[in-house]
């Protein structure tokens, strides 16, 4: 690779990565983007539990209080957790189906800096007169009373951040339905995939509801119309509702990847093939067709009624049932195995009781009379973090691991790795187990302190010590990333040894055009199957010969920071405006709003236009060019 | 990505093709007349001041009957390959009519299901 590896000034690699629309340059941006708000979410994180620490504390004020868990949730939910996802899907799914690349690369980075000016935007509440106070369920009842421009910022930025995750998952619907390599039928595709696909189908559907959500609030409080507005015949339940039909499936969007992730570590280091694979295929997309039935499990408090309570009370039980089936084909699949103990199948170990225990918590919140008892208290927060941390952030971080020398051709640490998950894993279940008792106690959440001799002191203590350990865990983790990269030691193909699926029998680097042949599929696990009968190279489906690949285009970056533009026209529009809400009519007016609102549709629209009427064909990558590339690799094989 | 494999078409291959395109022109006329008649009598009968309850049933099944004919006819789902499409927005649709079932019954009508 040293033709390539020239030095390059840095601001054409900026420029590069400003401009790229190739899917692995793209899942950095997004591994970059989502690393940056996790540390945020992160830091709000460490705020509640030290304010929390002792009881009667005064660190943070009840207001800030409420903005930092707004912003906490807010964050690691649309910012971090699912973006870290993405990053994997766009790293993995297009090098595990063999294609070149997605089927819309554009629009990919238009859906990455969507994203990120939505997340910055949102963000940017923190010095802009306060962050939003709601919730990040942000129930209208409290988002309609929320005085200035907090839940404005949260609805815009949801807004903008959401329509970059909805192109996000078209893209790859279309991408895993259309552009599997030849012999890749739907019952040999891998695991990350099929739950990439389901994922984003979940996408599909479940983001319009919020969509809709968004827009009411945002008429209600920037445009003075009156859907939540009571006094007005408006009603705030129907938030409510929106928000839940939106919201079970995004919890869904977020351990499904989570569930291919772990299914391709077992396999990998248990050095065996996925054990139950075709149910482990139905199980996932019964487990998406399910999450839309069960919304109303988050309203049963609300008085729906008891038979709406019952009903969706058992449709949520019945989730439990394809889930347990995914966790003894877990089992099954280590059971037996030679397993090797690397930091990604710690993790996956790790997250079978874990995230277990959260799935047992939720069955405990879906009947209905005990559910009384534990809404709105800690116990819910420790179930949804069991579920979420234990399922999902354990996945990000195995998958960190497995797949960083996929984008990065080098090896994070094993010692290294191993201290941060002891330490994570530790800190994990010392701050969110006895969570469980502090809500059976009676301690509500989202409160900002409570009083001394009510028996909350030394649970609270041992949550937040524990959270102190998961803070450690992640500066070693960073420490372990800065190390790595300027250590700079490069893997070559294959680099854990055991990789069964296409993405593994690429050469490290991956070339820009992933493949320079289309392989043929042969069976489930691809490239296992080629170890066994091919000396482990893979079999072509198609001569060598040019092919078509996308340009670079800066235009999605400027077609999102005209929509970035244009929240804040909307957001400061209804400022001292005598028509608007309470909550903003007595703020100072800024008449510049509504020429700022129209400036940024306009820099969105004319860029839209450039991108319509001027035609980019793209270019071919060159016969000769992959013939030189194909011989550098003989050359490199035949030195080693 | 795919190359563009334009070879000249023969005679036969030539006439089939304007067949087909003339079928399918025929199809195109005959339900966008059937359409316009439709919406032409949708019209009508709020000019004809009907009982508002007729009207809006008969409105709502013309309208279904539209979206139908606009989907299959118009945006080509009769075809082949479109098998995926049909299946997304039937599940869609399913969804769609239970939340706005669900809206109608417990947030518009307002009582708790068990209580009527
Ligand atoms: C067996 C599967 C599950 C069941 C039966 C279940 C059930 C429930 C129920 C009934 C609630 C509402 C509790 C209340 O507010 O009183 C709840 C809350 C929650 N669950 Fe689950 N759950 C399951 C899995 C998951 C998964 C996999 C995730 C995420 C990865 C998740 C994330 C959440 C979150 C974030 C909340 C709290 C939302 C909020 O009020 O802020 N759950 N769950
Ligand atoms: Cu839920």
């Amino acid at each position: 690779m040293a033709a390539t590896a020239q030095k390059r000034s840095a601001w054409s690699v900026i420029w590069d990565y400003l401009t790229t629309v190739d899917h692995k340059k793209i899942a950095i941006l997004y591994l970059m983007g989502g690393g940056f708000f996790f540390l945020l979410g992160g830091l709000e994180a460490m705020l509640i539990r030290i304010q929390l620490a002792v009881p009667n504390n005064d660190f943070l004020s009840a207001g800030m209080f409420n903005q930092v868990i707004t912003m906490h949730g807010t964050t690691m939910i649309f910012l971090a957790a699912m973006p870290l996802l993405i990053a994997f899907m766009n790293a993995v799914v297009p090098l595990q189906i063999g294609a070149r690349d997605v089927a819309f690369p554009f629009l990919n980075a238009l859906g990455f800096w969507v994203f990120f000016f939505g997340g910055v935007f949102l963000n940017l509440s923190w010095f802009l007169g306060g962050a939003p106070d709601a919730g990040w369920t942000s129930y209208a009842s409290l988002a309609i009373d929320s005085p200035g421009h907090g839940v404005d910022f949260y609805a815009l930025g949801l807004q903008i951040t959401g329509a970059g995750t909805l192109m996000t998952g078209i893209n790859f619907v279309t991408t895993i339905i259309t552009m599997r390599a030849p012999g890749m039928t739907f019952m040999r595709m891998p695991l990350m995939t099929w739950t990439t696909l389901v994922a984003a189908v979940l996408i599909v559907f479940a983001f319009p509801p919020l969509t809709i959500a968004l827009f009411l609030l945002i008429f209600d409080r920037m445009f003075g119309s009156n859907f939540f507005i009571v006094e007005a015949g408006g009603n705030t339940i129907i938030w409510e509702h929106f928000f839940w039909i939106f919201g079970h499936p995004e919890v869904y969007i977020l351990i499904l990847p989570a569930f291919g992730i772990f299914s391709e570590i077992f396999s990998i280091f248990a050095r065996k093939r996925l054990f139950g694979y075709s149910s482990m295929v139905f199980a996932t997309v019964l487990i998406g067709f399910f999450g839309f039935m069960v919304w109303a499990h988050h309203m049963f408090t609300t008085g729906l009624g008891a038979t709406a309570n019952a009903i969706f009370g058992v449709a949520t039980m019945a989730i439990a049932i394809p889930t347990g089936i995914k966790i003894f084909n877990w089992i099954l699949t280590i059971w037996g195995g030679s397993i090797k103990f690397t930091t990604p199948m710690l993790y996956a170990l790790a997250f079978i009781p874990s995230f277990t225990m959260g799935g047992v918590t939720g069955i405990m919140l879906a009947t209905v009379p005990a559910d009384y008892q534990f809404h709105d208290t800690y116990f819910v927060v420790a179930h949804f973090h069991y579920v979420i941390v234990g399922g999902t952030v354990f996945a990000i971080l195995a998958g960190l691991h497995l797949y960083w020398p996929l984008m990065f051709n080098t090896m994070l640490n094993e010692r290294l790795g191993k201290w941060t998950f002891w330490l994570f894993f530790t800190g994990f279940h010392l701050t969110f187990l006895i969570q469980h008792w502090l809500g059976l106690w009676g301690m509500p959440r989202r409160v900002f302190t409570y009083l001394d001799g009510q028996g909350y002191n030394l649970a609270n203590m041992v949550s937040t010590i524990g959270a102190v350990l998961m803070a450690v865990a992640t500066l070693i983790l960073a420490y372990n990333i800065v190390m790595t990269i300027v250590r700079n030691e490069r893997v070559g193909k294959d680099p854990w040894g055991d990789g069964r699926t296409l993405e593994w029998s690429l050469p490290l680097p991956v070339p820009y055009y992933n493949f320079a042949q289309i392989p043929l599929i042969r069976g489930l696990d691809a490239y296992q199957i080629e170890k066994e009968e091919n000396n482990g190279e893979m079999i072509p489906s198609e001569p060598l010969d040019d092919f078509h690949m996308p340009n670079n285009s800066f235009i999605p970056f400027v077609m999102s920071f005209g929509l970035f533009v244009t929240g804040f026209g909307a957001l400061y529009f209804a400022s001292g405006k005598d028509w608007a809400i309470n909550a903003v009519s007595n703020m100072p007016v800024h008449d510049w709003a509504l020429y700022v609102l129209i400036a940024g549709l306009a820099i969105t629209f004319i860029s839209m236009g450039v991108r319509s009427w001027k035609d980019d064909l793209g270019y071919y990558v060159k016969k000769e060019e992959l013939e030189r590339d194909l011989a550098a690799l003989e050359e490199e094989r035949g030195a080693n | 990505m795919a190359e563009l494999n334009q070879k000249p078409l023969t005679d036969v291959q030539l006439k089939q093709r304007k067949l087909e395109r003339k079928i399918e022109m025929r199809h195109h006329v005959t339900s966008f007349s059937l359409m316009i008649f439709l919406t032409f009598a949708a019209f009508a009968m709020v000019a004809l001041e009907l009982d508002p309850l007729i009207i809006t049933a008969a409105v709502i099944v013309m309208a279904l009957v539209q979206v139908i004919l606009q989907f299959y006819y118009f945006m080509h789902m009769k075809d082949k390959g479109h098998g995926f499409i049909r299946l997304f927005m039937l599940v869609g649709m399913y969804f769609a009519i239970a939340f706005v079932l669900c809206y109608v019954l417990i947030v518009w009508i307002g009582l708790p299901i068990g209580s009527v």
